[in-house]
């Protein structure tokens, strides 16, 4: 219910009247029939395709076609249409309305099918482009064979797909279906490159390839390596791994990351990489200032681990010189010597923790530098009165009860 | 006068130079903006792509199982995603003539069918404004890397309509089948290969097997013959808004037995398209309307329930959006007891001068197509607004319906007319008369005036044992402008037109509606 109702009627009366004072041209809708003259359902792709009508008056007509990949209109003077080479190239269904005006006077439907006798064009996807050695992964070789007008060939077309690997070369028939021919290839026991390659009719693909990698690696054995069992803080001691193989005994691939755990005495965890070359992995971590024993385990993250390796350092030195200068502001330690008597090398640490009537104030940290190491306690910081010190060097600790400053 | 020229000037001086000022910031900071744009990662990652619902075509997924991989839930999702992007932006591209977004979903080997179809399309000006409604999708091949996929689609239903210069020629409905390589590229899932194939399905059409029939030109329920004695039905207080938060159970249940005490049988109801909901349609509301529905077959009437309240775009690219929206009501329903037809749209010919005849007529074709499919239970019918309309889309209704507010002297002849015409049942879906006269009209009918009308009205319908629905049961009190506009005397006209006044009292037609 709109108001419309009541306008509409003076509408129409308005017009009535206006219809009765013009007079009226009639126009007659002409009968026009169209037969097909050649009655040819199936084309191939590429052959030019006329549709010629008989018409019954020669009139303008129209004609719609509706393709795989959407409509056209085309126009004709005679009736006869010639198709555009883009819609007869073009595999599928094609049906078509002849329109006379906005009249449909002929309808109907061809086929136009791949052609094969044109050269084979050949889409190939290969993928997965690595897979796993041992049988169970496997990549996929899919064809999408087409004629020349990229229309694939129909269902069952015959291609063989080949592949080679180390001494095995293998040729199998495949039929395409639902447009592509297409096969599963698994992996061998052995890693390396596997080639592809498939042909239909006379027509021969590109060469692919697919990495067969190696499998996870399975538990491995690991060693130390260094210059002596002193822990001075210095030296560095060196992991190595056995060669990292899979199950099947192939070396892992390169870059494999390998993790060393290393617990000390103390239950603190350190920690070192490497990467794996030729399946060895290599890793460094500085030694000990102190007498400790380790205990060494590697891991390939949730893939593999190896053995337990224990080590032992030995302390360094078994006494160390703490002189006071200059109003005892002034405190050198050293020299450092180390187990050969010799100077132990630059870079060893000392601490100095400094504390008044049992209230801690600083801990100073310095490294060696020709076995000595100077700490000096400044007037500006350090008022006069009795201190408390605490020297520790390699493992070894002196303490020093109420040294006076001045 | 000097000084006052040197404020002048000192003003003019002062405000230029804030102007300009003004215009050089909000200009650095366009060019800014604008630089930055298109850098972001969601744009690159095409992730905010058509978040609005622009299509939403029926698609079934008949078959996942395949020789290749098997397919994850979200890689389907993706596929589908992207299989009716590449459909909506060919529908577009073929309206338009321009190709933008058809190398997002077809590979550059395919694109080049479409771009040589459009080329020739706008050289002859010609243009085609298509949708598929239909999707029954199979998936035939699935690769292990998850970068090709063969589809089958079966039973697409095409819908196009061919315009030159401006003119439809053609319009066409095909259901076809296509084959189908897709490949992921660019995180897109590219069109490679499309073929058309032939058609499979077995065409069967629509048999209604419902409780409501139509046997030869009679309705029948129940296997009885059934003549429609009704009503067009709002609430007193919620006219035009019967399912709204206002929503009172209770009043609508006492208004059915005031109907059912006037012996009327049926009853038609508004279901609003905007207010549903649109293609998402509302729980809340299809609870509302179970319990009216209920209520009614309680109370042994029958409903005519009139879809698309308010509905107006029409437009091709629209049809999939509006096929949800009935398809959810009208799936919900589809074994209701209570509901006699299902009335497309109330007086789509009003559309024809905005909307353009042919939009409208298809669109309701199209419609009354869906409906079959989702309840063939149920009869459908379009309630016209005129009788002259009522002879479109004859053979696709199960009953005709039109409105009647004309000279009531004119309508036996008309009738008889339209009745000639056609084989099918006819319902005279709305008639009355407003009885407002008053200060906006003048020169109305007073009450006496409509109690005449329908005295001679119920006349007419009995004498010729005609279906008839008249308006309406109350007087409103308010009126919402979306109904017939802002100017008063049109809205106190709509306000008079029941046989009940506002304060419940009935009016002196009453006693000649009631049977």
């Amino acid at each position: 219910m709109r108001w419309n109702s009541k306008y509409n009627s003076i509408w129409l009366l308005v017009v009535l009247i206006c219809s009765i004072s013009f007079t009226t041209k009639l126009v007659t809708s002409e009968q026009v029939s169209a037969i097909l003259e050649n009655q040819r359902k199936n084309y191939t792709a590429g052959e030019s395709i006329s549709l010629d009508f008989g018409l019954s008056k020669t009139v303008h007509t129209q004609l719609f076609l509706h393709s795989s990949f959407g409509s056209i209109l085309i126009d004709s003077d005679t009736g006869s249409f010639m198709l555009p080479d883009f819609i007869s190239k073009k595999k599928g269904l094609l049906t078509y309305e002849l329109l006379y005006g906005t009249k449909i006077i002929y309808k109907g439907v061809l086929k136009i099918t791949a052609n094969r006798n044109t050269a084979v064009q050949l889409e190939t996807y290969i993928g997965p482009p690595s897979i796993i050695v041992g049988g169970t992964d496997y990549t996929m070789q899919v064809v999408i064979p087409t004629d020349v007008y990229d229309n694939p060939l129909p269902d069952s077309t015959a291609m063989d797909m080949r592949y080679q690997f180390l001494d095995k070369e293998k040729e199998i028939e495949v039929y395409t279906a639902s447009l592509i021919g297409w096969h599963r290839i698994h992996s061998y026991d052995v890693s390396g490159r596997l080639l592809i390659a498939s042909k239909v009719n006379e027509k021969t693909s590109k060469e692919f390839s697919v990495e067969m990698r190696p499998s996870l690696p399975s538990d491995f054995q690991i060693y130390s390596n260094r210059n002596h069992e002193y822990a001075d803080g210095n030296q560095i001691t060196e992991f190595t791994t056995s060669i990292l193989k899979d199950e099947f005994g192939n070396i892992i691939s390169n870059g494999t990351r390998v993790d060393f755990n290393i617990k000390t005495e103390n239950n603190i965890v350190l920690h070192t990489q490497g990467s794996t070359v030729n399946g060895v992995a290599t890793a460094k971590i500085l030694a000990p200032d102190d007498q400790t024993r380790w205990q060494v385990k590697a891991y390939v993250s949730g893939m593999a681990e190896s053995n337990v390796l224990n080590l032992e350092y030995k302390s360094v030195v078994d006494n160390f010189e703490v002189k006071f200068a200059k109003k005892n502001r002034e405190i050198k330690v050293g020299p450092l010597l180390s187990f050969m008597d010799q100077l132990i090398p630059d870079g060893a640490i000392v601490s100095m923790e400094i504390s008044k009537q049992g209230e801690f104030i600083e801990k100073k940290i310095q490294t060696s530098f020709l076995g000595e190491v100077v700490f000096r306690l400044h007037e500006g910081f350090y008022t006069s009165g009795d201190y408390d010190l605490k020297i520790k060097a390699l493992g070894l600790k002196k303490e020093f009860r109420s040294i006076i400053l001045q | 006068m000097k000084i006052k020229n040197k404020n002048i000037y000192g003003l003019l001086v002062i405000g230029s130079f804030i102007g300009i000022l003004i215009f050089v910031v909000f200009g650095v900071s366009q060019i800014l903006s604008y630089l930055n744009s298109g850098a972001d990662r969601s744009s690159m990652l095409h992730v905010e792509l058509n978040k609005e619902e622009v299509y939403l075509p029926k698609v079934i997924w008949k078959d996942t199982t395949n020789p290749g991989r098997s397919m994850e839930k979200q890689t389907l999702l993706d596929i589908e995603k992207d299989y009716l992007n590449a459909w909506y932006v060919r529908h577009v591209a073929y309206q338009t003539n321009l190709i933008n977004g058809i190398d997002e979903y077809y590979t550059t080997s395919a694109r080049q069918h479409i771009v040589a179809n459009i080329d020739t399309n706008r050289k002859n000006n010609v243009s085609v404004i298509g949708t598929t409604t239909d999707h029954n999708l199979s998936l035939n091949f699935y690769s292990t890397d998850g970068q090709l996929v063969g589809l089958r689609v079966t039973n697409v239903r095409e819908y196009q309509s061919v315009y030159k210069d401006g003119k439809l020629l053609l319009e066409t409905v095909e259901e076809s089948d296509y084959q189908m390589l897709l490949l992921l590229e660019d995180g897109f899932w590219r069109i490679r290969h499309l073929i058309k194939e032939e058609n499979q399905a077995d065409k069967k059409g629509f048999i209604a097997k419902g409780n409501t029939q139509v046997i030869g030109n009679k309705i029948h329920t129940g296997g009885i013959e059934y003549r429609i004695k009704g009503i067009n039905y709002y609430p007193q207080h919620t006219p035009w808004d019967m399912f709204g938060d206002d929503f009172e159970m209770s009043t609508i249940s006492k208004d059915f037995d005031i109907i059912k005490d006037m012996k009327l049988n049926t009853i038609r109801i508004f279901v609003s398209y905007e207010d549903f909901g649109k293609a998402n349609v509302k729980q809340e509301k299809l609870v509302k309307l179970k319990q009216v529905l209920d209520k009614a077959a309680d109370k042994n009437l029958k409903v005519i329930v009139t879809l698309f309240d308010f509905y107006g775009d029409y437009s091709v690219l629209d049809w999939t959006l509006t096929h949800r929206h009935v398809e959810q009501i009208v799936t919900e329903f589809k074994s209701h007891p209570a509901i006699l037809a299902w009335d497309i749209k109330n007086e789509p010919n009003l559309d024809f001068k905005t909307r353009g005849q042919e939009k409208v007529v298809a669109w309701l074709r199209e419609i009354i197509h869906q409906i079959k499919k989702y309840d063939p239970y149920h009869l459908v019918t379009i309630g016209w607004s005129d009788i002259e309309s009522a002879r479109l889309l004859q053979n696709d209704v199960d009953i005709v319906s039109f409105h009647y507010y004309k000279n009531i002297d004119a309508f036996e002849e008309v009738y008889q007319e339209l009745d000639d015409e056609t084989d099918k049942p006819i319902i005279l879906q709305e008639y009355g008369i407003s009885s407002n006269r008053g200060l906006w009209n003048p020169l109305g009918a007073s009450e006496g005036k409509q109690a005449d009308y329908y005295k001679q009205f119920q006349e007419i319908v009995t004498k010729n044992s005609i279906h008839y629905m008249f308006w309406t049961l109350y007087d409103f009190e308010k009126i919402p402008n979306s109904v017939v506009g802002t100017l008063p005397w049109r809205k106190q006209k709509q306000k008079y037109f029941g046989c009940i006044d506002r304060e419940g009292a009935k009016k002196e037609s009453f006693e000649f509606i009631e049977e």
